[in-house]
């Protein structure tokens, strides 16, 4: 849906040229999506102008990154956020980075490693924005995505900036809650529609201490990476215990002892994905070590500050374990498959093998809620993909769900999905069915509400009728109506 | 196998955009992260390996329509293969060989580059990718009494290539591999007059029928000859003969070995002994079809097994980039004495390209140099004095960046340090 001359024009006088596009050649390359055009912005004032324009012209806009998916109506201006790519500052003594969207985590990730330090790697990838909101596997020590990003530069849907938390009383990233303006709750959306509108167009992200090397001594060739040697004082292992029960026990106490550096609830099938270089490789290697777990488990990686902490607890580490009845996973214990999984878990954040390789597609249902509710859905959810897996609809791993707990605590992230081949149209139509199905599940018995069923009068009411307060807050920032819901910034 | 035999693997992708970067475990900080050239310059998804893969599988589904912009976007890679290998790390799909065959079907189609177009009317007249070459093939081994290996009996074949035997800057590396080969004793000759282009580049350029004609002559010559070694002095050449002559079986059971290999092998039999001292500390630029394009062509061919797998009977062993040439190179410039070898961030399978390749050099002469410059300050930033490579395509792409540019850096082909020590 071409724009028309004189609004192309207008977009041009902001980016230049080169920088926007409406040729339909490229829309494939942009999820298939009939878009006005695509815009390359610089700086926050191009956005910001972008935006203006949006709203002179009443045309909806979207912000993506390096871009896994998204929702794109009919003529919508997207925003592709690469040239934006600087890493503004790295605050050592404050602990805090301050991105622009297009640095990913990994480039983040490896800067922040020669200094000492370390950020919550998202599940989504290292692949995508370090400034991205959401979940990954250092949440049990790093918490999630709310906790984690400090003061926002954000250009509001009618072109405003806002500069909050700190910066909105100083130069200042350090907080996201003030001094100055705080809407923590109402930009970091966790219902839906799941994403806030406008753009942010820097933002602060909360960094942590590393207590390994400055870089990972890599070795091999792809893909058969490995480290040389493992770092001093870390160590991976997996551990199945005979129930939910006393994984879950475990993982609390694990939790409450603040000894491990990384939770990662993996069933086996995304143990065997992430340490296999195929997928012939994969599926020997799961049929194995799933023969090797006597049931749910999860991944550990424990790293201490000096030798003695390190001790101290791989100490707490086995009593816990044992107490729990837990059993480490013989396989993983190899230093070479412990370097796979340092590299794939802690750099790499896994997503890419695990999801997508097999048949090319997922649907996933994640939720964040009380991890043993939460976890008590998830069983369900799995033994309703079983018929899927029998038909061969989908990929078998054994109708596993995986999770981990956030802030050490009760809190937990526990997600379940369908990897699938999205070419048999029968296979795609079952899992959405599944996922529709596990969904409307979850809120009819009272485990969560999660985005796919949208904002919906039945939804609103039993969650403090938060969605007529969305609706008169996106009236009140978005009067035009030009940043619509779902989609996220990746 | 043509682009309709890639939609599975095209649809496969993802959109997780690894193929911009080197793998992400080596990837070092915010510099050096960037792996493919064309999306790094011109910033439009469309220009990733991933975003060819989506631009051709929906011209699969829809219809080609061939604008200006997509030829823009087609010729405007390299075709350096980065995007696989690092897509590859992950994923079980094919990333270059579908871009490939698209870009076959665009010149197929007709739908070619003038500029790339002026390169093959130079290959078809005079059996060059050099336009405007001057004098004959062979001139470079005036006086020095080379041996014609299509006449007399040799052990190894001496292939010089275009650009080194007609570009006079280039032809110093022709004479310092003599040099080197005369010093191991190696009996070896050369074609001279009687060689011809390897066609490599004009499959790069999308020139199916040209390269296979080449590949023909080459091959006809060879068996003519009854050579049993080939040792090509160009990366480029090396691809040809091992990789692409294997795809399209011409290549029989010819042994193809590049020089910088030879010499290694050379060294490790005793046979050459580099001892005089060189005083400079120097990186290695990867030759992208020397390295991740130089391995070995797999011949398979099989059928998706029906299910929720990408996965085929029988099954698909990948070429993933990993077993180019990438030691023997380091080894010969360990083996000089003096030579301090630093790395580059970005090396061997996730090397970042010069910028020559793909037709870019003739169609896009601004976006190879652009593309060199980012090595040049990539191999800046490591404190060598000078940047080392294998292929003289890198070299003259090189230094004629710095050229323009006033840097510093010096360029070396690897013959030229080892004449040196010899």
């Amino acid at each position: 849906m071409a724009l028309s001359k004189d609004i192309y024009k207008a977009f041009e006088d902001v980016v230049g040229a080169e920088n926007i596009c409406d040729d339909p050649v490229i829309m494939p390359a942009y999820h298939s999506a009939e878009l006005g055009a695509v815009i390359l912005p610089k700086n926050t004032a191009e956005v910001q102008a972008i935006v203006k324009l949006c709203n002179k012209y009443k045309l909806q806009f979207r912000a993506v990154c390096t871009g896994w998916t998204g929702m794109f109506p009919k003529g919508i201006i997207y925003l592709d956020m690469r040239r934006m790519n600087h890493i503004v500052e790295i605050n050592e003594k404050n602990m805090y980075a301050v991105v622009e969207p297009y640095v990913i985590s990994a480039q983040l990730q490896a800067e922040l490693m020669k200094r000492g330090l370390h950020l919550n790697m998202k599940g989504a990838g290292a692949n995508c924005s370090a400034m991205l909101r959401g979940h990954g596997h250092l949440d049990q020590t790093t918490s999630g995505d709310d906790r984690n990003q400090l003061a926002i530069e954000w250009v509001t849907p009618e072109g405003d900036i806002v500069r909050l938390g700190s910066l909105g009383s100083s130069d200042e990233w350090f907080c996201g809650d003030g001094p100055g303006p705080s809407l923590r709750s109402l930009i970091n959306s966790a219902v839906p529609p799941g994403v806030t509108p406008g753009v942010f167009t820097k933002s602060a992200v909360k960094l942590y201490h590393w207590p390994g090397p400055p870089s990972f001594p890599i070795e091999g060739e792809s893909p058969l990476y490995t480290m040389s040697e493992i770092p001093a004082n870390m160590m991976v292992r997996y551990f199945s215990f005979p129930s939910v029960e006393k994984m879950w026990e475990a993982e609390l106490k694990i939790g409450e002892s603040e000894i491990s550096f990384e939770l990662m609830g993996f069933n086996v099938s995304m143990v065997a994905a992430n340490i296999t270089t195929s997928n012939e490789e994969e599926t020997e290697v799961f049929e194995r070590l799933n023969k090797a777990v006597q049931g749910p488990g999860f991944m550990v990686i424990i790293a201490g500050n000096s030798p003695e902490d390190f001790e101290y607890k791989k100490r707490v580490l086995q009593q816990i374990v044992s107490d729990a009845d837990g059993k480490s996973l013989e396989a993983v214990e190899d230093p070479r498959i412990e370097g796979i999984l340092l590299c794939q878990c802690i750099r790499i954040s896994a997503s890419i093998r695990e999801t997508f390789r097999n048949g090319g597609a997922f649907n996933s249902i994640p939720i964040m809620g009380q991890r043993d509710l939460t976890i008590k859905w998830a069983i369900g959810a799995g033994k309703a993909k079983e018929p899927l897996i029998e038909k061969g609809l989908i990929v078998d791993d054994g109708g596993a769900f995986f999770g981990w707990g956030v802030e050490q605590g009760h809190l937990g992230k526990t997600e379940i999905f369908c990897k699938f081949d999205p070419s048999n149209l029968e296979a795609k139509a079952a899992v959405e069915g599944w996922q529709k199905e596990q969904s409307t599940r979850a809120f009819k018995e009272r485990y969560f509400a999660n985005l796919l069923m949208g904002q919906t009068e039945e939804i609103g009411p039993a969650l403090s009728n938060y969605h007529l307060w969305w609706q008169k807050f996106t009236e009140a920032i978005d009067p035009n109506g030009v940043s619509p819901g779902g989609g996220a910034l990746v | 196998m043509a682009l309709e035999d890639y939609r599975g693997d095209m649809e496969m992708c993802c959109r997780c955009s690894a193929c911009k970067f080197i793998p992400m475990q080596r990837v070092k900080g915010l510099q050096y992260a960037n792996v493919c050239p064309s999306i790094a310059k011109y910033n439009y998804h469309a220009y990733s390996g991933g975003g060819r893969l989506n631009i051709a599988a929906a011209m699969l589904k829809n219809g080609f329509n061939y604008t200006d912009k997509l030829l823009d976007i087609v010729y405007n890679c390299q075709m350096c293969g980065a995007c696989g290998v690092s897509c590859n790390y992950a994923m079980d799909m094919e990333v270059l060989e579908p871009i490939n065959e698209f870009r076959l079907k665009c010149v197929e189609d007709g739908q070619t580059n003038p500029a790339l177009e002026k390169v093959i009317n130079s290959l078809r007249k005079q059996g060059t990718m050099i336009t405007g070459a001057r004098g004959k093939r062979g001139d470079w081994a005036a006086g020095l009494n080379l041996k014609d290996a299509t006449k007399e009996k040799v052990d190894v074949l001496y292939h010089a290539g275009c650009l080194t035997s007609y570009d006079k800057d280039m032809q110093k590396l022709a004479k310092a591999t003599v040099k080197i080969l005369q010093k191991a004793g190696v009996n070896f000759g050369i074609a001279g007059n009687a060689e011809t282009c390897c066609g490599g580049r004009a499959y790069q350029m999308g020139y199916k029928e040209d390269f296979l004609n080449q590949a023909k002559k080459n091959m006809a010559m060879i068996k003519k000859a009854g050579i049993k070694t080939v040792v090509t002095g160009c990366a480029d050449g090396y691809q040809a003969f091992k990789v692409l002559y294997d795809k399209y079986d011409l290549k029989g059971d010819l042994e193809v070995l590049h020089i910088s290999e030879y010499i290694d092998k050379l060294i490790k039999d005793g046979k050459l002994k580099p001892r005089k001292k060189v005083d400079i500390s120097v990186t290695y630029h990867d030759p992208c079809r020397l390295g991740r394009l130089g391995e070995p062509w797999i011949h398979w061919e099989g059928k998706k097994v029906p299910g929720d797998r990408f996965v085929f009977d029988p099954p698909k062993v990948y070429r993933r980039g990993t077993h180019g040439v990438y030691e023997p190179p380091r080894d010969v410039l360990k083996s000089i004495p003096g030579i301090k070898l630093t790395e580059m961030t970005r090396i061997k399978e996730y090397s970042w390209c010069c910028g020559a390749g793909g037709g870019v050099n003739e169609s896009n002469p601004g976006f190879a140099k652009w593309t060199a410059q980012e090595r040049i300050e990539e191999a800046g930033s490591t404190g060598a004095e000078a940047i080392v490579t294998a292929c003289p395509w890198c070299e003259k792409n090189f230094s004629e960046t710095i050229k323009e540019s006033g840097g510093s850096l010096k360029v070396y082909d690897i013959v030229e340090l080892v004449e040196k020590a010899i």
